[in-house]
């Protein structure tokens, strides 16, 4: 007599998985850092997505006198402002990406807002196969305390891959 | 989440696939060198890619490699004579050599030449490293012999097993690059097993159960490292090597082995997993072999006589759920690669990656598999050689290190992470 195990990991059996979806649509911010990553993500946001939002941020962080407004600083590709804490709170991951080489102190704007409302952060960054040492540690240095999962790749299209297998 | 075409092209690996002409594209383990240890011995069934044959060691030493069948009426050379430099079907006295020429045929004058009409499709099979490596690609291809450390160094200083996993190569490879698992699944193991236990990382590795990950891409494939905390704002990292299509190396712990796998395709739905333990620099201990070959670390007891576990899915795994409850195994299953096997095998034969869904942490097997999707239509559109053939991908470690915190571990670890011949491998 087949044991339990053995009858229900066969191929025959593998075709009564109940055939319902088990999962509801994501949320997933997407939020380019840099000028190049701007570009990369406007090409992404013309794909298909789920529940992928495409934003930017504003470049240039607030000098030493002054002070950070939220306001405008987090916009969509059409240039309009968005809350970052209203965005963040209603994600299910948050996905900043920048390319090597840029030193995006904004990072931490992002990290600290999703740490708040605890939602996981990821980052990528988009680095050429032969991208010096130093380089690649300005850019890692602003994100790597504010991404619970880092991914260093060597073209923008594992981005979309990536997106996709997170169901974005 | 991968689309079923997406999947269908690497879980498919027989011939006229385009997931079996990347396998194709590599030396790949075949059998244990054991399994053919003298002249004349008898011939072993082998099913890789798809498909069956037969290996044998002749008279002269000189290994073999070819379709299992007879040309004649299709009888099984299993049952085939090992004898005077070629294997001789039993049923009509057609005789093989080791390239699959037919020498004799019994039946017609030898005048008529008729044998050298009669050729099985062979491949080359060649001993390194206590493995018989075969290449199933087309001859004009064929790459250098592989030169994966622990297949160079000498025999007291390594260990080598396999055993027959009920699942496609993909999801069992899958598990191997899946670290986050380790802190659930294999839980307990790390204080118990004689191959894990007693290492100072340990204590690392107890104290953070949530680590983070950074997957970075590598010339033959990636590098995955977990971060954990150290002392003095410093991260422990443990950086594990995947090199395509599906070797990977564990990061070592403390004065332990360094250990890895190889998973190759027998079927679409089997595959065998091949595991490794070494040490660049000495020999392993009486103790630590024992170990390995009683079934701890990587390893497993198997039935006798065969390389299936003994736990295994006709058996339910041996399943102890009073284990379970009590914690002394997370899953019930005991043993690292049965736990792991376990679970992947309960998937199906072919796990449906539709329903799916995967979550940040699942990195590495996104990145494998967007490689690796990349290596075969480069392979097949455009004839590119996939990474991984080169034998500078094959000349890698795994590392446990300790570094300061705001440099790339691939570039601060640079020297760990390659052979460095007489050089132990780096540990924490």
């Amino acid at each position: 007599m087949l044991s339990e195990s053995a009858r229900a990991a066969s191929a025959a059996e593998a075709r009564y998985r109940v055939a319902a979806p088990n999962s509801r649509a994501r949320a997933v911010k997407v939020i380019a850092l840099d000028d190049e990553s701007e570009v990369i993500i406007k090409r992404l946001a013309e794909m298909p997505w789920r529940g992928a939002t495409f934003l930017t941020v504003l470049r240039d962080p607030p000098g030493a006198d002054q002070t950070f407004s939220m306001t405008g600083w987090l916009r969509d590709l059409a240039g309009h402002a968005k809350g970052l804490l209203d965005e963040i709170a209603g994600a299910d991951n948050v996905v900043m990406i920048a390319h090597a080489g840029s030193a995006p102190e904004n990072a931490s704007i992002v990290g600290e807002a999703c740490s708040l409302r605890r939602v996981m952060t990821t980052g990528l960054i988009v680095s050429a196969p032969a991208t010096p040492d130093e380089v690649l540690s300005r850019t890692l240095a602003h994100l790597r305390p504010w991404a619970l999962m880092l991914v260093i790749a060597t073209g923008e299209e594992y981005i979309a891959d990536m997106l996709a297998a997170l169901q974005a | 989440m991968l689309r079923k075409e997406q999947s269908d092209l690497l879980v498919h690996t027989g011939p006229g696939t385009a997931g079996g002409r990347l396998f194709r594209s590599y030396w790949i383990p075949a059998l244990l060198a054991d399994e053919l240890p003298e002249n004349d011995c008898p011939p072993v069934r082998v099913k890789l890619l798809s498909e069956r044959m037969i290996a044998f060691r002749d008279s002269r030493g000189r290994l073999g490699l070819m379709d299992e069948f007879c040309a004649h009426r299709g009888v099984s050379l299993w049952f085939g004579r090992n004898e005077e430099d070629g294997l001789r079907c039993p049923y009509h006295g057609w005789k093989y050599d080791t390239t699959g020429q037919c020498i004799e045929v019994p039946s017609e004058p030898v005048e008529s030449g008729f044998c050298k009409k009669i050729k099985l499709k062979a491949y080359p099979l060649v001993e390194r490293g206590g493995v018989l490596w075969t290449y199933m690609g087309s001859p004009e291809r064929q790459p250098p012999l592989p030169e994966w450390e622990f297949a160079l160094v000498p025999a007291s200083q390594r260990f080598v097993s396999k055993r027959i996993q009920e699942s496609n190569w993909l999801q069992a490879m899958e598990g191997g690059i899946d670290s986050s698992h380790v802190s659930f699944l294999h839980r307990g193991d790390l204080n118990s097993d004689p191959l894990f236990k007693g290492a100072k990382a340990n204590q690392y590795n107890l104290r953070d159960s949530r680590p983070v990950f950074e997957v970075v891409e590598s010339p033959g494939g990636l590098f995955i490292g977990a971060r954990r905390d150290a002392e003095d704002g410093n991260y422990y990292w443990r950086i594990t090597q995947w090199v395509m299509p599906s070797f990977t190396m564990i990061p070592p712990r403390g004065w332990h082995p360094v250990h890895g796998h190889f998973w190759i395709p027998i079927d679409d739905e089997n595959c065998w997993t091949w595991s490794f333990d070494y040490h660049p620099t000495h020999a392993l201990t009486d103790e630590q072999v024992n170990a390995m070959r009683e079934g701890k670390g990587i390893h497993v007891k198997y039935q006798p006589g065969t390389y299936r576990p003994l736990a295994n899915k006709d058996n339910d795994y041996l399943i102890d759920r009073a284990a379970q409850k009590a914690g002394r195994t997370f899953s019930g299953v005991e043993g690292i690669a049965m736990q792991d096997a376990s679970l992947q095998e309960s998937m199906g034969p072919i796990v449906d990656r539709t329903k799916e869904n995967l979550v940040s942490t699942d990195n590495g097997i996104i990145m494998a598999r967007h490689r690796l999707i990349k290596a075969v239509k480069a392979l097949m559109d455009k004839d590119t050689v996939p990474p991984g053939v080169d034998i500078v991908h094959q000349r890698v470690r795994s590392a446990a290190v300790v570094l300061p915190p705001d440099q790339p571990y691939m570039e601060a670890a640079k020297d760990a992470l390659v052979v460095r011949e007489g050089t132990a491998h780096a540990s924490v």
